[in-house]
């Protein structure tokens, strides 16, 4: 393979009208190998939230990439990014997702570490004759080079080459703050998880996350049970929305840099958000507009790892890939911290019916994922259509919803819901192959 | 004969409940490995509920459904009859070729059986899944309750809680993968 030229991979041209993607992007091994080494170790990832872990020596883990990580809280209240590997044989220290400790002991031979990372305990160093330049060595766990928050949304970097996260979130963190504030004590995840996997490339749902025209033909089915609920049959608890509604709406999409991207719409029925009885407390405490975006719907792409959907109870999500063809899922259903009970089960009720890989849209996702990947191995094929789609509309800079919030994303497109587009892959694909080109030729990724 | 501690051996009325449950849930498992869903529908009562927990970040078992996630929760039967539209649409590619399933239901255990009108038993339970469309096969298995109410002569599910124990969900779940 020639990886001298991303342009090989990432044909960026929108001067001529061309955006494409080349399969080999999902199905190349190689290319999986380097996109680990170029862009999962060396840009922030998101790890989880700092209300995951609210109490001294709570604990979470994750992985960046390959690299198994342990976030802590240390008796300071700090939060400590480590990697979650005993020193002396790898052996993982950590299998829970989370939990709370003061010491983490390694299951093999014992060696100790505390919530910063310190190693406590060698077993029988005074007998067991370790030579001076073993007792020279530091046996602490090894730290993440970077390690920080915005807002509650804990990210590490296994490079410490990464600029500030305030500067790498950029104008995304405006879409990370309307999250953020739906509650007046700050969001956490609502207890349970689904954790899932697929048989494809982890960049199929990297599209798809900003991808909401696909749901009128991937999700017809849902749709089907959307109408039938109209009629007062079915599952009406579920409270689903009418979105047929929405195709004259005003919607957009924005890239912002280092390869964040936000789909947005304005939502019909905003009664039925969760949120909505809780408006009045909201609007008081981040004004107007900001409370109206709140009911837009707004799917989040925080490049590479994390994607946040809430066009109808929030969730998160994190992908993890495991080999070209296969990617680990995680989900969450993101609340208001200290919700009243009604509005939770209220919540929960929208998010299982859509979000769970239980639910009755995303198997219907991930099964299609899988019809890709097994397309993509088709060798007459080159580069993918349709990542264009919009390219005719698009703008430099954030057009009128980026004016009107102060925003001022690399490119945007804005419109009705029925021509939604590609436009939001744009932004993920240019960091793809700028962070590979990077890499590749031994160049620092960031200035 | 004589038990171990913590073990009685059924009475008369148990061993009935027992082969009433038992007859019911096989039929169930039947049901859905033949893609019945009318009948598997009828099964349950228009008020049961129908829940499988999720597991917290600990991987214990979520216990409240009003505040806390689960892989399906239900407080009646119109969930399921939702699920059953979509599946039997061919509007739905997870569910599209169908996949083909084996349910075997065993270690049926008795809670309660009070009188002749309800009944209520865990069991063990696997389902071999067959996906078509991806000509992978992946075995469910977990554990489940069940609560059986008696009304005018036929017993139906009034309650039905899955614990599915493999729940790192290879690319989709649904009700007649457990």
């Amino acid at each position: 393979m020639d990886f001298s030229d991303m342009k090989r991979y990432v044909d960026d041209r929108p001067q001529d009208g061309v955006f494409r993607v080349h399969r080999d992007v999902f199905s190349d091994q190689a290319l999986f190998e380097l996109e680990q080494r170029h862009i999962f170790e060396r840009t922030w990832c998101f790890l989880g939230l700092e209300s995951q872990i609210a109490r001294t020596r709570d604990f979470l883990t994750n992985w960046i990439g390959r690299t198994p990580i342990l976030v802590t809280r240390n008796d300071d209240g700090a939060i400590v990014g480590l990697i979650n590997v005993c020193r002396h044989k790898a052996v993982l220290l950590r299998h829970e997702e989370a939990g709370n400790a003061g010491v983490h002991i390694c299951p093999y031979h014992g060696w100790s570490f505390d919530a910063n990372g310190h190693n406590v305990h060698v077993k029988n160093t005074r007998t067991a004759c370790y030579p001076a330049a073993f007792d020279a060595e530091s046996h602490d766990l090894l730290r993440l080079p970077r390690t920080a928050s915005y807002r509650g949304f804990i990210f590490g970097s296994l490079s410490a080459e990464v600029p500030e996260l305030g500067d790498f979130l950029g104008d995304m963190r405006f879409f990370i703050d309307l999250i953020a504030d739906q509650g007046p004590q700050g969001i956490e995840l609502v207890p349970g998880r689904a954790v899932y996997t697929y048989n494809a490339n982890w960049k199929l749902q990297l599209d798809n996350g900003v991808d909401p025209y696909h749901l009128t033909s991937t999700h017809a089915s849902f749709l089907d049970v959307q109408a039938v609920r109209r009629k007062g049959e079915g599952n009406v608890e579920s409270r689903s929305f009418d979105w047929r509604k929405r195709d004259e709406f005003p919607a957009g999409a924005m890239n912002f840099r280092n390869g964040h991207s936000a789909v947005w719409m304005r939502q019909p029925e905003p009664e039925k958000r969760p949120i909505a009885p809780a408006m009045d407390e909201i609007r008081a405490r981040v004004g107007e507009q900001r409370a109206e975006w709140m009911l837009n719907a707004r799917n989040l792409q925080i490049f590479p790892n994390m994607q946040i959907a809430d066009a109808i109870s929030p969730m998160l999500r994190t992908f993890r890939p495991l080999a070209v063809d296969r990617t680990e899922m995680r989900a969450w259903c993101l609340a208001p911290i200290g919700e009243p009970r009604a509005l939770r089960a209220w919540r929960l009720r929208q998010y299982e019916d859509f979000f769970n890989p239980g639910g009755m849209a995303t198997p219907d996702d991930t099964v299609i994922y899988e019809d890709a990947q097994r397309g993509m191995a088709a060798s007459p094929l080159d580069f993918l259509q349709g990542y264009s789609r919009g390219l005719g509309a698009a703008v430099s800079g954030g057009g009128e919803a980026g004016a009107a919030l102060g925003l001022d994303p690399a490119t945007s497109v804005e419109g009705r819901y029925d021509m939604f587009n590609e436009v939001a892959f744009h932004g993920p694909y240019r960091e793809w192959a700028r962070l590979m080109e990077a890499g590749l030729s031994g160049r620092r990724a960031w200035a | 004969m004589k038990a171990p501690s913590g073990f009685c051996l059924p009475d008369a009325g148990e061993t009935a409940a027992l082969a009433i449950a038992r007859c019911l849930l096989e039929h169930e498992a039947a049901l859905l490995d033949e893609q019945r869903w009318p009948e598997w529908l009828d099964l349950y009562r228009p008020d049961c509920t129908y829940w499988v927990p999720a597991r917290r970040a600990d991987e214990t078992l979520t216990d409240d459904p009003e505040i806390e996630l689960s892989h399906i929760f239900y407080a009646s039967r119109a969930g399921l009859e939702d699920r059953i539209r979509r599946i039997a649409s061919g509007r739905s590619a997870a569910s599209t070729p169908m996949p083909r399933t084996t349910h075997l239901v065993g270690n049926v255990r008795l809670r309660e059986a009070s009188a002749a009108e309800v009944i209520r038993v865990t069991s063990a339970w696997t389902t071999q899944v067959f996906f078509v469309r991806s000509r992978q096969t992946h075995g469910f298995f977990g554990s489940a309750d069940t609560d059986l109410t008696c009304v005018d002569g036929a017993w139906r599910i009034a309650r039905r809680r899955t614990v599915l124990h493999n729940d790192y969900v290879p690319t989709m779940l649904d009700i007649y993968c457990l």
